[in-house]
């Protein structure tokens, strides 16, 4: 069948290219550094394409509002290990200055026992609420992953249906996966690691102050240098990263063109140059992007390396502070803390630096679903009207997708019960556009549907689409059990009316010869049924439901000839006595067709039935005799 | 894991400059704090001797310098490193994706290579920097470290040095168990990915049931498993990280018990205690970090090993003394067989089409046309029998040479994003605006080009996109016309071509056949092509089912007559509301007056 919609190679080909490419632009050139600064977590964090919008943090917080207390828990958790985690270091600093204060043997070892015991109890305080903090976390990210996946359903599923068509599957399936992957971030460590490097900094920064305040403060300096360096690398990089995915992008369809090319020219002979060049000329761009946005933070990120280390931390201190024992401000059992908890301040640091890329990817996915969540619900009578009867009347019909260009215009035409309608025209002449209004994949521009006298936009969709059974060429199966797949024709059928169906369907031995009859579970291949079998599966649903409308994508030419036939004679059930509207290819099968729409560009250029419109000897005759002459040739 | 990495490479001189460069700072860093050693022998007496540690510090201060210099370094050292590697990497599939049988090019695998190709080459040659380089800090400087503290004190050293290997199966462990969980977990995820398309395409269908809003039962069950399972899993990966921290937090409160007692009993001075204690704290915060690489180290395996799936396909054996002229262009097929994997699809096939004449393969899905096609232009080698093409095998042909004489025009056609002429063109290069246009007219694409806007010139859209299938496929066959090539392989659209295209087609591969010279096979669906071929290949379930001209075959009972039965009956068969017996009469088994009309 022609897609409504953007074609779909070109949406294919369009979703291929966007998705983000090449070395993954990382939110800070600082953090690619080694000195521990290297992310783990946030290497799986895509930077997602296009105008990537990330979401306030006002907004996050609303969107994780479920799991809240959880969250908090978590960090607490954290916030408290980190804690303990520098009070087992501080332990072995009062060790120390105990062993060197030296007053007398027994006081001094029962206070040293003391520490190595605070210090022993710090360490296991650490691994147990470090755990702790982990399974809450989890817990909650479960939680959250769940509760957002049911949110979305709940919203995907009144939204309007063409949304679905143009590229809604594929964005699906990136909210329900990949954004969510990506939020798990921001669900299981964000918080968790910022409260954690809160705690353990407090923890050490104010041992420090009571130590000596003086010495706290230069040992505070070069971590709080680090911090500066890294906000700047991260300010400066956004309109590089722009470059940056775009150059990513044309790697990726350089690449698609490249493989899809390649078997071109292996048969036809040629050279692969011309694809490579072009390849090469998108890496090469790639290169240049990467370098400019490098350059551009190599002097802060370099800077950087060096304030991170604990080794310049180490100088700083022991430089100062040898200066301040010299000069008499420091006694040198005082110096201890900062050699063993201060040089350690980086270390709590670089996982808060590092959870900031992770973070800005989580807020990225989590701008896409607030986007998704956000979508206009396809809106729905606030009293709904029941239709009487079932004719299909088009008036004055106009619609357009981009609100400029109209698909279809001015389109009148009245469907009685009982009779068949065909839509016939060349390709893009929007015979498909014309048949997705009626079950509303849009709403018209202009104009209204009626089904039954009543506009269908003042019915309820469930009433609609159950008044309607649609026949496309692409089969929708659900993941369940022959029979469910026959009985959501009508949920309420029994298992004997499902039979029913299938064998009107000329499905019923096909069925009973599967592995597990009735019971065989489709899958997304289809469970061992023929792309035919699928088809009939779906006319048995349509059978089933016993819908008074039956709109028909005649495109049973896909199918091999056994199949086609097949199909065909369950069509046949099908459309008995309904109120008919077909998509036609081949003329042939609509000649007793009650009448026939002729479309072109959108406009309806003649009407009549096949005898009055081969007679006028229009465009309807012209192709008739081509396919005619075709079929003769 | 590097040794893997290695070999990825054609070069891998930036790998050492980079590993090399983050080693050496890794073991001055260590050498750095083992000065605080005799810094604080001379400095914790109770009057502190500076003189003693002038020396030390002097050292400590050059060190210092040469450490942040060499620092400096890292940033652009990496940067231009991870760039570099990633662009020879990508030459390097690039190129050696072009040496692959075409056979190798099904579409799940072309997707997956872009993603090699693009994403994932791009993630690795980050991560030998982002992942390597700090797991060799955390290896290092604990060593170095340790290392001292045993120069000084060996009892001390032994609750590290016993950490270090423990620690380091605990990772390995660690490791795994993410691999494993990860592995689960994508099933997991794929699964309520699945079922979230599903939801997703089946909207009509669930919203006129009533169950839009919930999905359904299975959707809902779909998730709360994915819930348990995930949850299970994130539990599942704790273990080993908790157990990897527990090794380490043991050995810090060994050494600090350690230290206590040995300072307490008098057997350490206080300043060596004092600074061994430092030093061990040196020790578990950089190696207690690795912990956090340990599930980067698996994530980048993974990749590792995408790649190299891509770089071990190889190329099929070239022939030693390769034939390079096609003497003529009849195909032999003698007792083939040959599988995909373990699905047979070919069996004992033995056929033959003449120069000049028209094959047509007929047969359901998956009764083995597409191979045959395949073999001819040896897309992969047979199992057994074999191929032979103008009385040779193809496997002792010159590649090229047997290439250069056979065009295949796959039913899914790729066009580059050009100009019309340049796709039909770029079969023969040096082809005259004539030859080009009489291609076009014996493909029956003039017509369409008349139509086409901007004609000859118009931009086809990137794949084609501008074009109809039908159309695409017009343009490859007039590729084939301009190559002239002796040998044409079709795989003629089955799928909803409207029947303007579809008789276009038709005239187009009948015009291919009329060359004496040439041989046409084409995996025929339209009656009118199936009419016009010499012979008929019957093929079911890998094996010949019937073999000879149409008129002979339609008189048998077999299974082309009943497919040409069919296709009457399609043919016949009218959409009508009205239930009409005469129509139902129609639609029964066509009578034998049907066949008559199936004559060439």
């Amino acid at each position: 069948m022609t897609r409504a919609g953007p074609a779909p190679r070109g949406a294919r080909a369009g979703s291929r290219s966007a998705s983000p490419a090449g070395g993954r632009p990382r939110g800070t050139i600082a953090a690619a550094g080694t000195g521990g600064t290297g992310g783990t977590s946030s290497t799986s964090a895509a930077v997602p394409p296009a105008a990537p919008r990330m979401l306030p943090f006002r907004d996050v917080a609303r969107m994780l509002s479920p799991i809240r207390r959880q969250l908090v828990g978590c960090a607490a958790l954290s916030a408290a290990a980190a804690a303990a985690g520098v009070l087992s270091y501080v332990a072995i600093a009062q060790i120390a200055r105990t062993a060197l204060a030296a007053p007398g043997p027994a006081a001094e070892s029962r206070a040293v026992w003391a520490w190595a015991v605070g210090g022993v109890a710090g360490a296991v305080l650490r691994l147990v609420l470090d755990g702790l903090s982990a399974h809450v976390g989890h817990d909650a990210d479960a939680r959250m992953l769940h509760h957002l996946r049911i949110r979305l359903t709940r919203r995907l599923g009144v939204l309007p249906l063409g949304w679905f068509r143009a590229a809604g599957s594929a964005q699906v399936k990136k909210a329900m996966t990949d954004d969510l992957e990506a939020m798990h971030h921001l669900f299981a460590h964000t918080l968790g690691s910022v409260l954690g490097a809160a705690g353990a900094l407090t923890v050490a920064l104010g041992y420090l102050l009571v130590v000596d305040w003086r010495m706290a403060l230069v040992t505070v300096a070069v971590p709080t240098l680090s911090v500066l360096g890294f906000r700047r690398a991260m300010r400066s990089s956004s309109g590089h990263i722009a470059r940056l995915i775009a150059a990513q992008g044309r790697i990726s369809s350089a690449a698609v063109e490249y493989v899809d090319g390649i078997s071109v020219v292996k048969t036809f002979g040629g050279s692969t140059d011309r694809v490579l060049d072009r390849f090469d000329s998108a890496q090469d761009e790639h290169t240049a992007a990467y370098r400019a946005w490098t350059a551009e933070n190599l002097a802060t990120a370099s800077v950087n390396q060096v304030l991170t280390a604990e080794t310049a931390i180490l100088g700083v201190v022991a430089a100062a502070g040898l200066g301040f024992v010299r000069a008499g401000w420091l006694s040198m059992s005082d110096l201890l803390p900062f050699l063993i908890v201060g040089i350690g301040l980086p270390t709590s640091l670089n996982p808060l630096m590092r959870s900031t890329q992770g973070l800005r990817a989580a807020r990225m996915a989590a701008g896409h679903l607030d986007a998704l969540l956000s979508l206009d619900p396809l809106p729905e009578p606030a009293e709904p009207r029941v239709p009487v009867g079932h004719r299909v009347e088009l008036d004055r019909v106009s619609f357009s997708y981009d609100g400029v260009t109209d698909v279809l215009s001015d389109i009148s035409v009245r469907c009685e019960p009982g009779t068949v309608t065909a839509l016939v025209g060349p390709s893009g002449a929007g015979k498909s556009t014309l048949a997705a209004l009626l079950p509303r994949f849009h709403d018209v521009t202009a104009g209204a549907v009626r089904i039954g006298g009543v506009d269908i936009r003042e019915q309820s969709s469930q009433t609609l689409l159950a008044s309607m059974s649609l026949v496309f060429q692409d089969v929708i199966l659900l993941w369940d059990t022959v029979t469910e797949n026959i009985r959501i024709g009508r949920p309420d059928a029994t298992d004997e009316q499902v039979r029913a169906a299938a064998r009107a369907a000329q499905l019923h031995e096909v069925i009973e010869r599967l592995p597990g009859g009735y019971d065989t579970v489709l899958d997304e291949a289809g469970g061992g049924l023929s792309g035919g079998e699928r088809q009939r599966l779906t006319i048995a649903r349509a059978i089933l439901s016993d819908a008074p409308v039956v709109i028909l994508d005649e495109a049973t030419a896909a199918l091999d000839a056994d199949s086609e036939a097949a199909v065909q004679d369950a069509l046949g059930e099908l459309v008995a006595g309904r109120t008919v509207i077909v998509i036609a290819h081949r003329l042939h099968t609509i000649v007793d067709a009650d009448q026939v729409l002729v479309l072109d560009r959108g406009r309806l250029v003649e009407h009549g039935t096949h005898r009055d419109l081969l007679a006028r000897g229009g465009r309807y005759a012209r192709m008739w005799w081509a396919q005619d002459t075709g079929a003769a040739a | 894991m590097i040794r893997r990495l290695w070999r990825l490479w054609p070069s891998p001189g930036l790998l050492v400059r980079l590993w090399l460069l983050t080693a050496v700072l890794a073991v001055l860093q260590g050498l750095l704090l083992g000065l605080l050693v005799p810094v604080l022998r001379a400095l914790l007496r109770p009057e502190p001797d500076f003189g003693a540690a002038t020396g030390w510090l002097v050292l400590g201060s050059a060190g210092l310098l040469a450490y942040c210099l060499l620092s400096a370094l890292v940033a652009p050292v990496g940067f231009a490193a991870s760039m570099e590697l990633a662009v020879q990497l990508r030459r390097r599939l690039m190129g050696h994706v072009t040496t692959l049988p075409l056979g190798w090019f099904t579409a799940d695998r072309k997707s997956h290579f872009v993603r090699t190709v693009t994403n994932i080459t791009g993630e690795l040659a980050q991560l030998t920097f982002v992942i390597i380089a700090p797991a060799i800090t955390g290896l290092l400087v604990p060593i170095t470290v340790v290392s001292v503290i045993a120069v000084v004190d060996w009892r001390l050293a032994i609750p590290l040095l016993v950490c270090l290997p423990a620690g380091l199966l605990v990772l390995r462990q660690t490791r795994r168990t993410v691999a494993e969980v990860s592995a689960a977990m994508e099933v997991g995820g794929n699964a309520v990915a699945g079922r979230a398309l599903e939801f997703g395409r089946a909207q009509p269908v669930l919203r006129a049931a009533g169950l839009a809003a919930t999905g359904g039962v299975r959707l809902r069950e779909a998730l709360d498993l994915h819930r348990l399972r995930y949850r299970r899993g994130l539990r599942r990966m704790l273990v080993p990280e908790l157990a990897f921290s527990a090794v380490v937090a043991t050995a810090y409160v060994a050494t600090v018990l350690l230290g206590t007692g040995f300072l307490l009993d008098g057997t350490l001075p206080a300043a060596d205690a004092v600074a061994l204690l430092v030093l061990a704290v040196r020790f578990v915060e950089p190696f207690g970090g690795l912990g956090g690489h340990a599930s980067g180290l698996g994530a980048m395996e993974y990749l590792v090993t995408c790649v190299e799936d891509v770089l071990r396909t190889r190329a099929l054996p070239a022939a030693p003394h390769p034939v390079r002229a096609v003497p003529h262009a009849g195909i032999e097929f003698t007792a083939v067989s040959f599988s995909y994997g373990a699905t047979r699809a070919l069996a004992d096939v033995s056929l033959r089409c003449e120069p000049g004449t028209t094959t047509a393969l007929v047969g359901a899905s998956g009764s083995g046309k597409t191979t045959v096609t395949r073999l001819v232009a040896r897309f992969f080698d047979v199992d057994s029998g074999s191929v032979a093409v103008g009385g040779v095998d193809v496997r002792d042909y010159d590649h090229t040479a047997l290439t250069a004489q056979i065009a295949i025009v796959f039913q899914d056609v790729y066009l580059f994003d050009t100009t019309i002429e340049e796709n039909i063109r770029l079969a023969r290069p040096d082809a005259s605006q004539a030859e080009v246009l009489a291609a076009a007219r014996a493909a029956q694409l003039d017509e369409v080009i008349d139509r086409l806007p901007a004609g000859w010139r118009t931009q086809v859209g990137e794949g084609g996109a501008q074009l109809s299938g039908g159309e695409r496929q017009r343009v490859s066959i007039a590729r084939a016309f301009l190559k002239n090539a002796r040998i044409v392989l079709i795989d003629e659209a089955a799928s909803a071509l409207d029947p303007e295209n579809e008789a276009a087609v038709s005239r187009a591969i009948a015009t291919l056949g009329d060359d004496p010279a040439r041989t046409v096979v084409v995996i025929a669906h339209s009656p009118a092509t199936l009419r016009a071929a010499d012979q008929i290949i019957t093929l079911d379930g890998g094996r010949v089912a019937e073999c000879g001209p149409p008129a002979e075959l339609l008189r048998t009972e077999g299974i082309f007559a009943r497919l040409s039965r069919q296709h009457e009956h399609t043919r016949s068969w009218r959409i009508s509301a009205r239930t009409d017996p005469a129509r139902h009469q129609a639609a029964g088994d066509a009578g034998p007056s049907v066949e008559t009309s199936v004559s060439p």
